[in-house]
């Protein structure tokens, strides 16, 4: 089974760790851990292929700023998340996805961008249009989400597992991260 | 990927189970001196039973069900409880029945959510007895769903109305028993939480509580420990602050610059072991400072910038870990013109100071510097990493493999298990070659040492169960299960804050200094550093007229909160005197050994520890001027010259004190940067007060200073074929003594 790590970031309190936990075991739960591995990992079917999800979830540790680039360099795929009820959040995303082209050292990774919360329509100060515009800048997908009331939470996952396999179909074969520890010996 | 294949579920199960010893480990540790009191002691057998049995397979506690009561749902547990020899302890009121029991079996029954005015009866039990595991998860969370005053106001006006019981006919040693207890648990919660108390100016819970025992138990322990605290906090607040800021004892001789501290360190050629002695002597004084229930999802996660105060302690955790790793990333890049070997021993430097950090289990500077190293403008650097000797790269790999994301980061959790409390390291995985070196070498160290947690594996672990468990439940009751979880990992926090104070670490003022030194790079100009350094393989086209863009509004100054520690507020300064120290005359004489430093030859002038000419690595460029040794000239390269260049400023000044000593700040200066605004930035650095039209800057040649006009682009104005050596001058004839704030230049970022 292929495996997809997906790395999602954005400000603090933003909802990341709302869509995380949604979409790996639904709020609310009564027993939950986060010590335990599986609190970061769902197998699911994506258009008849088994994957297994691996969610990095910088929740917690936004300021830890010096570890970003290893979230990056881990990561296959992004979700990049704002609330669209807080302006700031949106405009931090485009520092953050030049940082994630700058350690791909590519042009073009697979990429989601999140405008969540949006069961606070009354709340809103980032339009729809605004996220799509900055979404077609990006030149990826874009969703509007609500990690509270289930809205588009799973299709941001399974996009993302749709690009990459767009991307790399099938690179799991030869083992990349291992390529690029042998540089350093 | 350990964690993986049929083990797996066994592994995690055991993890679970030691996090539960540890919080009850700590339950033991920080129960109070109070339970020892004869009529907790039925209690007591019960507790630590509990807390054995964690480690055993056989569950001797069985979930009954639920019990629902107004404002109020419990959850009931049978329990098994042995008993070795007949005892008189348990239920007093069939004594003779079971003196002959082997064992029986009780129902106990734990809050699972409450209204805060049952939350706070739960503090004592049915029968009047202090529950102290529930009294310890309470105070360590109770912020997160009720104000300080509000808790105090219940408890105390329960207190008085077990009070006014007492003088019916009808009363019990039960109500006095209870009140018993709720004087025991106002102790403990002055003992461990006095900062609640603390709320200035006019600590109204402290008064609050004051009047109470006045009324109620003048002249009691509590009384006079109430008093005390008043004493304290107020004495406090008329003693200005010098009290409060304990780490100013440590720091004061770093803020003075005599002429005798002339020397300071240089990487690579630095003492590791001190090195990371000292890393974790700063990294200690904030954790031993860091208030737990800060780090709650409620608290941390959830603060915006109003109350960012609140989670003061655990953001000052926070900037010192990217404060090294800001560091790490700045002294391996900010030299371009350093030949990769010389660049690969700083990185080999670094690695061993990461080494002695594992020996000294601080994992949160050793995940600091591992960060740095993996920092994209470090890690990309693959002709500097293909020169490390073998086995700095393996311990690279085994360093970073501590922090491996994989499995839920199992590794280092599985690691902080087993040594966060143990005396010293001894854990190595069967590939960890370099490690298992380490420690043989080691052996068993005479002394002990504590334990330094990254943090942030906490944190996340408390946004999550924030996130993920509701905070209320069934008609909105407290979930205070929820509690007992964060309790967890608060408890584990709290144990290894306990372990630290095993650490017995000299202060090095002059480390200090060389720390505060070290110039700080944002992520792009790491990068375009980097860049210059190796250029990369395919500049990929879409990226260079972003950074324009960012030029064109100042765009190295970030202004989200999350680059509160950019380099916009970094303070970097540089002093040597006439009289170089024997640390210069060392370094300058390797650096005559060095083949490229070899045809300049040498003299007794210092090379700047930050010379930052940003030259292109052009080795061959000769050196326009050869009066300074070594350093050599600013030259942009036409084909690929940067977008900025570093220069030092340095302030003129007569004032007797510095006298000798140069005072240097290096400040970034981009290509669209005109004079005033190059004075304004150097004012900043320098800590220099008033108004930047009253001050000149000139670049400084060997033959004579240039004086910038007013408005001149000072990236295109300054003569790169020499040093970007600056003097920043005030207009006036007659020099008035500048504001220069010492504190500020000790700032820690």
């Amino acid at each position: 089974m292929r495996e997809y790590k997906i790395v999602v970031l954005g400000s603090g309190g933003v909802g990341k760790s709302a869509l995380t936990v949604q979409f790996v075991q639904g709020i609310f739960v009564e027993k939950y851990d986060p010590t335990i591995e599986d609190s970061y990992r769902k197998q699911v079917e994506v258009d008849g292929q088994q994957c297994m999800l691996e969610i990095l979830d910088t929740a917690g540790t936004e300021q830890f700023t010096a570890m970003r680039d290893l979230y990056m360099k881990n990561g296959q795929g992004f979700v990049l998340v704002y609330s669209i009820t807080a302006q700031s959040t949106f405009n931090d995303l485009q520092d953050l996805r030049e940082q994630i082209l700058r350690v791909k050292d590519k042009d073009d990774v697979p990429m989601v961008l999140v405008g969540n919360k949006c069961d606070l329509e009354a709340e809103r100060v980032v339009g729809k249009q605004q996220g799509s515009n900055l979404a077609n800048h990006f030149n990826c997908a874009f969703m509007e989400t609500s990690a509270k009331a289930k809205v588009n939470v799973n299709d941001v996952f399974y996009d993302l597992v749709r690009q990459i396999n767009k991307k790399s179909p099938k690179e799991d074969k030869k083992p990349s991260k291992g390529s690029v520890k042998c540089v350093l010996l | 990927m350990l964690v993986r294949g049929c083990a797996g579920g066994e592994l995690r199960h055991s993890l679970a189970e030691r996090t539960k010893a540890l919080a009850a480990k700590y339950h033991a540790l920080c129960s109070p001196a109070r339970e020892e009191s004869r009529s907790v002691e039925r209690n007591r057998p019960r507790h630590r039973k509990s807390q054995t049995r964690w480690y055993v397979k056989q569950p001797t506690w069985r979930l009954w069900g639920e019990e629902r009561v107004d404002g109020a749902i419990y959850t009931v547990y049978l329990k098994k409880v042995r008993y070795h020899r007949p005892t008189r302890s348990a239920s007093s009121e069939s004594d003779d029945e079971i003196s002959h029991l082997e064992w029986e079996t009780v129902r106990v029954r734990f809050v699972k959510a409450g209204t805060v005015e049952r939350l706070v009866e739960a503090l004592a039990t049915d029968d009047g007895e202090l529950e102290s595991t529930y009294v310890n998860v309470f105070l360590a969370t109770y912020r997160s769903f009720a104000e300080c005053s509000r808790v105090l106001d219940l408890l105390l006006r329960r207190y008085e109305a077990l009070a006014s019981e007492d003088v019916l006919p009808t009363a019990t040693d039960n109500s006095q028993q209870h009140r018993k207890t709720l004087v025991a648990c106002l102790h403990v919660w002055l003992d461990t939480y006095p900062e609640d108390f603390r709320q200035p100016p006019h600590h109204p819970a402290l008064q609050q509580l004051l009047a109470f025992t006045q009324l109620h138990l003048p002249g009691s322990e509590l009384h006079l420990k109430v008093l005390q605290k008043l004493a304290v906090f107020s004495a406090e607040r008329n003693g200005g602050t010098s009290a409060g800021t304990g780490a100013g004892v440590c720091l004061a001789p770093g803020m003075r610059l005599t002429a005798h501290h002339t020397s300071t360190y240089r990487l690579p050629h630095v003492p590791h072991r001190h090195f990371a002695e000292q890393l974790t002597r700063m990294d200690m004084e904030l954790f031993k400072k860091l208030v737990p229930h800060q780090c709650l999802g409620a608290i941390w996660s959830r603060r915006d910038k109003d109350r960012s105060h609140d989670a003061a302690t655990v953001l000052a955790t926070v900037n010192q870990f990217n404060a090294v790793s800001f560091r790490v990333i700045s002294t391996v890049l900010v030299e371009p013109n350093l030949r990769p070997l010389e660049r690969a021993d700083i990185l080999a430097a670094w690695l061993d100071i990461a080494r002695e950090l594992r020996v000294l289990k601080n994992f949160s500077s050793l995940k600091a510097i591992i960060s740095g190293l993996q920092s994209n403008p470090v890690y990309r650097l693959r002709k500097t990493w293909a020169l490390l000797p073998k086995e700095k790269a393996e311990l690279f790999e085994e360093l970073a493999r501590i922090f491996s994301e994989d499995n839920n980061r199992w590794a280092q959790r599985e690691l902080l298990m087993r040594e966060g409390t143990a005396k010293f390291a001894d854990t190595v995985g069967e590939n960890d070659r370099q490690l298992q070196k380490l420690l043989h070498e080691r052996g068993s160290p005479g002394v002990s040492h504590g334990t330094i947690p990254y943090l942030g594996t906490f944190l996340t672990d408390l946004t999550m169960i924030d996130t993920a468990i509701p905070d209320t439940v069934a008609d909105g009751l407290i979930n205070f299960d929820k509690r007992r979880k964060e309790f967890e990992v608060l408890a584990q926090i709290k144990l290894l804050q306990g372990a630290a104070n095993a650490y017995h670490l000299p202060c090095d003022a002059m480390f200090d200094r060389w720390f505060d030194s070290v110039i700080i790079l944002d992520d792009r100009e790491a990068y375009q550093l980097s860049c210059q350094i190796e250029p990369p393989t395919n500049p990929p086209k879409d990226r260079r007229p972003k950074k324009i863009n960012d030029n064109n509004n100042q765009g190295h100054r970030k202004n989200d909160s999350i680059a509160s520690t950019s380099s916009s507020n970094s303070s970097q300064f540089y002093c040597e005197t006439d009289g170089a120290g024997n640390s210069w005359k060392r370094d300058s004489l390797e650096r005559r050994i060095s083949p490229t430093r070899l045809s300049h030859g040498s003299s007794s002038s210092s090379l700047p520890s930050l010379d930052v000419s940003l030259s292109s690595g052009n080795s061959g460029q000769k050196p326009a001027n050869g009066k300074a040794a070594g350093a050599s000239p600013a030259y942009a390269n036409t084909r690929n010259g940067p977008d900025f260049y570093i220069i030092r400023v340095t302030y003129e000044s007569d004032c007797v004190e510095t006298e000798g000593v140069v005072l240097y700040k290096s400040i970034m200066l981009s290509n669209n940067e005109r004079t005033p605004q190059v004075i304004r930035n150097a004012m900043l650095k320098l800590n220099l007060d008033g108004d930047p039209d009253t001050y000149t800057l000139a670049q400084v040649l060997p033959d004579r200073e240039m004086v910038l006009p007013a408005n001149a682009n000072v990236y295109y104005a300054v003569n790169t074929a020499y040093n970007l050596n600056f003097i920043l001058r005030s207009r006036k004839t007659q020099p008035v003594e500048p504001v220069v704030n010492g504190k500020a230049r000790n700032k820690r970022y």
